[in-house]
């Protein structure tokens, strides 16, 4: 079968699928036939802390995966820091050159290779205003994998974390926009940011201490957030501060 | 709402699309380096930008450009068939009922919630345009981030080819088919919004 056919194929195969099972065993097989052993479909979350409903289909070996949770790895994991630098399937060869890797890393990785998760091949899946997420396939070390396949796995990999959103979509409710913030209280988070107390800020804005107070308690509510590092953090993250904003001078 | 600008002889000269052409050159040429044509420094237009081209356009609160994207006919020569063959296993389809979209522009002068907001728009007003005037399918070329930002939009989409390195940039053709459906399907993504599409006058343009 032509690459292209093969995608056309998998593509036929989950637009019908209804469970996440179907999904799963269709992966398993395309991930067969792309040269690789293993596959990992999940957004990149602490997976037993997560609030919202959190993506996850795998065929990974038990211990892996048990060794993983119980370390919280989906946040802090070196193969999904890097897939959040760039848009664009990536060997994990790579990773090096795309993160700095602490000791903790090496040490990750090496660990994963002692239990079959050698090399592998991940598309990066970031969706505006959701959790960045991933489709990797892996092998064992030493088990490599063809170049010429990679454009199909990127195909399936973007194609199958669109389908698993699909289906977790219906389990998840939809997140209206929310309301906006004022001139006012924008402005005091850029100086939260920076690292201002209120007292400071009320001295910087020309304003009362306790309008600041104000200003920032209601912002914190807009959020629903209880804590000012949150509160930028959440700001940071929809937009509506930014990170040229806070470092500028 | 979402403005509405067909058949404007030469677009350019048309005052209410220039601030679309200048977004557009901050957009394509500034923010992502794309090697595309400027003209007096200021404005992307390229040779599609003609009598053929329909404008989808999302304006901002002063009536100034948020938003916009180009439709040309898959009929005549367009990006696909004429700069991107190679990203279709097959001949780029083509047809009365289809047309290409690209530039879809999202203005940088815009927090990332109101270019969410500005992005709902302009792909609901694609939507809506398509069910007003019988196209079936919309195809297009996009880099693989945005390709993912396109899947998401839940509305159905089928990749055209393996996607390629081009220039530096890993790009794919996709072929997104739309029915009376579809509507809901961007609804279910918490994305469908129902705004009308007004025509622009384009008398000036003359």
């Amino acid at each position: 079968m032509q690459p292209f056919e093969r995608a056309e194929f998998f593509l036929r195969d989950v637009s019908e699928t209804n469970t996440e099972s179907e999904l799963a065993d269709a992966l398993s097989v395309v991930t067969r036939d792309l040269g690789f052993t293993y596959f990992a479909l999940t957004h990149h979350v602490d997976i037993r802390r997560a609030l919202q409903p959190a993506i996850r289909l795998h065929n990974y070996p038990a211990d892996w995966v048990e060794y993983y949770d119980a370390n919280s790895l989906g946040v802090s994991d070196p193969v999904h820091r890097a897939s959040h630098m760039t848009s664009v399937g990536f060997a994990w060869s790579e990773i090096p050159r795309m993160i700095a890797l602490t000791p903790r890393d090496h040490e990750i990785l090496l660990r994963g290779e002692g239990q079959g998760i050698g090399d592998g091949f991940t598309v990066p899946a970031n969706v505006p205003g959701e959790s960045n997420g991933s489709c990797s396939f892996a092998n064992p070390a030493g088990m490599p994998f063809s170049e010429d396949d990679l454009p199909l796995a990127q195909l399936v990999g973007g194609f199958a974390f669109e389908a698993a959103r699909r289906l977790w979509r219906v389990r998840s409710p939809i997140i209206r926009p929310m309301q906006k913030l004022t001139d006012r209280q924008r402005e005091c988070i850029l100086w939260v940011a920076r690292g201002k107390s209120d007292w400071e800020i009320s001295r910087i804005l020309g304003i009362q201490h306790e309008t600041v107070v104000r200003h920032l308690k209601q912002a914190r509510e807009r959020y629903g957030v209880g804590k000012r590092t949150m509160l930028a953090v959440q700001a940071l993250f929809e937009g509506s501060i930014s990170f040229t904003d806070v470092l500028k001078r | 709402m979402v403005t509405l600008a067909e058949c404007v002889p030469v677009p350019l000269r048309l005052p209410a699309l220039k601030g679309m052409f200048e977004a557009r050159k901050r957009v394509f040429v500034d923010l992502l380096k794309w090697d595309v044509p400027v003209l007096e420094d200021r404005y992307e237009v390229d040779q599609f930008d003609d009598e053929h081209a329909t404008y989808l356009i999302v304006p901002d609160e002063d009536g100034g450009h948020a938003g916009s994207a180009r439709l040309l006919p898959t009929l005549r020569p367009h990006i696909l068939d004429t700069l991107f063959p190679d990203l279709c296993a097959a001949p780029p389809p083509r047809g009365h009922d289809m047309l290409e979209i690209t530039r879809f522009c999202l203005g940088r002068d815009q927090c990332a919630a109101d270019r969410l907001e500005t992005r709902n728009m302009l792909v609901s007003g694609l939507v809506r345009y398509a069910l007003e005037n019988g196209v079936r399918t919309y195809t297009g070329v996009a880099e693989m981030g945005w390709l993912q930002q396109i899947l998401a939009f839940g509305w159905r989409c089928r990749p055209l080819g393996l996607p390629r390195f081009i220039d530096g940039r890993m790009l794919g053709a996709l072929r997104i088919d739309i029915s009376e459906d579809t509507p809901s399907l961007l609804e279910a993504n918490g994305i469908y919004r129902p705004a009308p599409l007004q025509r622009l006058e384009i008398l000036e343009a003359a």
